[in-house]
């Protein structure tokens, strides 16, 4: 509160320093490496792992390189007073960051887009109709940003909501690409975000090979646009069932 | 659970569950006559502790401590500012405590929860020791005054006097800073020109009771984590990172500042009391049946940092608080090996 007394200083970060802009993307520069080394389809190692919040109905974590979220799932409880009556449920949607999620403080505190793309994201899964006149709570917390944010929370969200045992189609998978150049990267990180020309985030219920939200930003051909698709859809299909083993473990764990 | 099925009440018929959520108070008090808690602790030992650090690594100190669920992320992040004229050569902390929603069900998104500002203020007042810094200059100005009406006389009598307390002054706002956990002054990059801003933040994932004990902890530990970034001074008089900028030639402002030195670490313990009974480390539920709770702080070397009961239907009787001191002393010892065998573990790796 030391910063409060007087009028608050204004600082900055010392590591602002102008990042150099990296490699350009030449044709077929195909040399280029990424950050942490992967390649150019493939996926950062996904960890998930359920009931990281006890006070929650449900709730998960989720780590993928340096991105790490947890979710918390309240509810089905007594809508808002001043909500209509309505007899199908009500999916309520958040998330936030941490002020130390990136890397210059404070940046993203509340995520309005986001929570709105999650509701959007979620709402084909769930079958609202089980819970008539009440609302489900999904909380999300970015604990730090590393890149591909909201396909992680999406994900998240919905091992989150399995956990609470809200009843839902299938699990929701989601994950991102980005377009550099003539190259497409999945499942981007922070630093290849910055400088990205144009990204495609889907989500889908794997089982069911159901898509539940597709966004498109950027710039794009139609054959780079089919082929994102078919590398998406597919990094869902082994996202799903990492986190149906995530699912089963714990449920074989409280059963021991 | 330790239900005696005996008596012939209600309570026989009744689920063991449903009757904890209907009559909370005498679920409570069956147990406390057995002297244990319905998790099994008895009554003065606190839930199991841990400690991670280096939780985040957009940060450049974190930890997260947790005690029972209570879970608590803190991470210092480090931005340069220009000092106050005031104290040219001293950096600055700022405390901050968040519950977002994800914590508890009782927090909602756009309505901060009630006990949040509560605990922050626990927090910077415990940390930056503010308390400390006020009575010491109600003092100064006490004596001021005493002087000044003295020394209405004679003016040459007033200079030397002057100089006193100047000189009063001066110690007095020494003893003042190495008093605290973190030495102000070791945060100053260029006197006058440029100092640390350590922004800390702590963000309570899972709330279930003793928050201050834990998001303390936590705190405790981020700036044991810390490590600050050797920086150096750029031709605009901005302070940058070294190796990012080539500037490896320059001779770095702060190379061997880059820990900060805790001195007296403080540690602390909440108690409930309920009648005779004092119950150590409450869960969410202890603290929302029995409403009197004792915060003790304690450094690690068992002096008494603050003592806080904020109201409550119990009136201890010092016996009791002393009770709590006694509790809290063991708890100290119990933190610091924790909080010990976390920082070697991190030397290791």
């Amino acid at each position: 509160m030391a910063a409060k007394l007087g009028s608050a200083p204004v600082t900055y970060s010392p590591n602002l320093g102008q990042k150099t802009r990296p490699p350009i993307f030449k044709d077929n520069d195909l040399d280029w490496v990424r950050p942490d080394g992967r390649g150019f389809h493939q996926c950062r190692p996904a960890f998930f792992r359920t009931g990281a919040v006890n006070s929650a109905s449900g709730s998960a974590y989720a780590e993928l390189g340096s991105t790490k979220v947890i979710v918390s799932v309240f509810g089905p409880r007594e809508s808002k007073k001043a909500m209509m009556y309505s007899d199908t449920g009500r999916l309520n949607c958040n998330v936030s960051y941490t002020t130390f999620a990136t890397p210059v403080r404070g940046q993203g505190s509340d995520h309005k887009e986001f929570s709105s793309m999650l509701h959007k994201a979620l709402e084909g899964a769930i079958m609202l109709e089980t819970f008539p006149k009440t609302t489900v709570d999904v909380f999300a917390l970015v604990l730090e940003s590393g890149g591909s944010d909201l396909p992680v929370v999406i994900s998240c969200a919905s091992l989150a909501l399995a956990d609470a045992g809200i009843m839902m189609y299938d699990l929701v998978a989601a994950v991102s690409v980005s377009c550099l150049g003539k190259n497409l990267v999945i499942d981007p990180v922070l630093e290849e975000e910055s400088y990205q020309d144009g990204s495609l985030m889907l989500t889908c219920m794997p089982s069911r090979y159901e898509v539940t939200q597709l966004t498109f930003t950027g710039e794009w051909s139609t054959p780079d646009i089919n082929e994102a698709m078919q590398l998406c859809l597919d990094a869902c299909n082994k996202l799903g069932k990492v986190m149906r083993t995530c699912l089963k473990e714990a449920a074989s764990a409280s059963q021991e | 659970m330790g239900l005696p099925n005996a008596s012939g009440d209600l309570s026989t018929e009744v689920e063991v569950d449903a009757f904890r959520c209907l009559f909370p108070l005498r679920f409570y008090k069956k147990h406390l006559l057995e002297s244990i808690r319905p998790d099994a602790r008895p009554l003065g030992r606190a839930r199991e502790t841990t400690i991670a650090l280096g939780a985040v690594a957009s940060a450049n100190g974190s930890a997260l401590a947790k005690i029972g669920s209570t879970t608590m992320l803190a991470a210092v992040k480090m931005e340069v500012m220009t000092p106050s004229l005031e104290t040219p050569d001293e950096g600055c902390i700022a405390i901050d405590f968040h519950m977002p929603p994800i914590c508890s069900p009782i927090v909602r998104p756009g309505r901060p929860a009630e006990a949040a500002p509560v605990v922050a203020k626990q927090l910077s007042d415990t940390i930056l020791r503010h308390a400390n810094l006020n009575a010491k200059s109600a003092i100064c100005y006490l004596i001021f005054v005493w002087i000044q009406s003295l020394s209405s006389s004679s003016p040459l009598y007033l200079l030397m006097i002057i100089d006193v307390v100047n000189w009063v002054l001066k110690q007095l706002v020494m003893c003042n800073y190495s008093s605290g956990m973190i030495n102000l002054k070791e945060l100053s990059l260029v006197s006058g020109k440029a100092a640390w801003m350590a922004y800390l933040d702590i963000y309570c994932l899972d709330a279930d009771g003793a928050l201050f004990d834990t998001a303390l902890l936590s705190a405790v530990a981020a700036f044991s984590h810390l490590e600050i970034p050797v920086v150096s001074l750029n031709d605009d008089g901005k302070i940058v990172l070294s190796e990012e900028q080539g500037l490896s030639d320059r001779v770095p402002v702060n190379k061997e500042k880059r820990k900060i030195n805790l001195s007296s670490i403080p540690f602390s313990l909440t108690c409930v009391l309920h009648k005779n009974y004092i119950l150590a480390d409450p869960t969410a539920e202890e603290e929302s049946i029995m409403d009197t709770i004792v915060t003790v702080v304690l450094d690690s070397s068992s002096q008494l940092v603050s003592l806080h009961k904020p109201g409550g239907t119990v009136l201890a009787y010092t016996s009791a608080i002393q009770d709590c001191i006694a509790l809290t002393r063991q708890r100290v010892k119990e933190l610091q090996k924790i909080l010990e065998e976390a920082i070697s573990g991190m030397e290791v790796d």
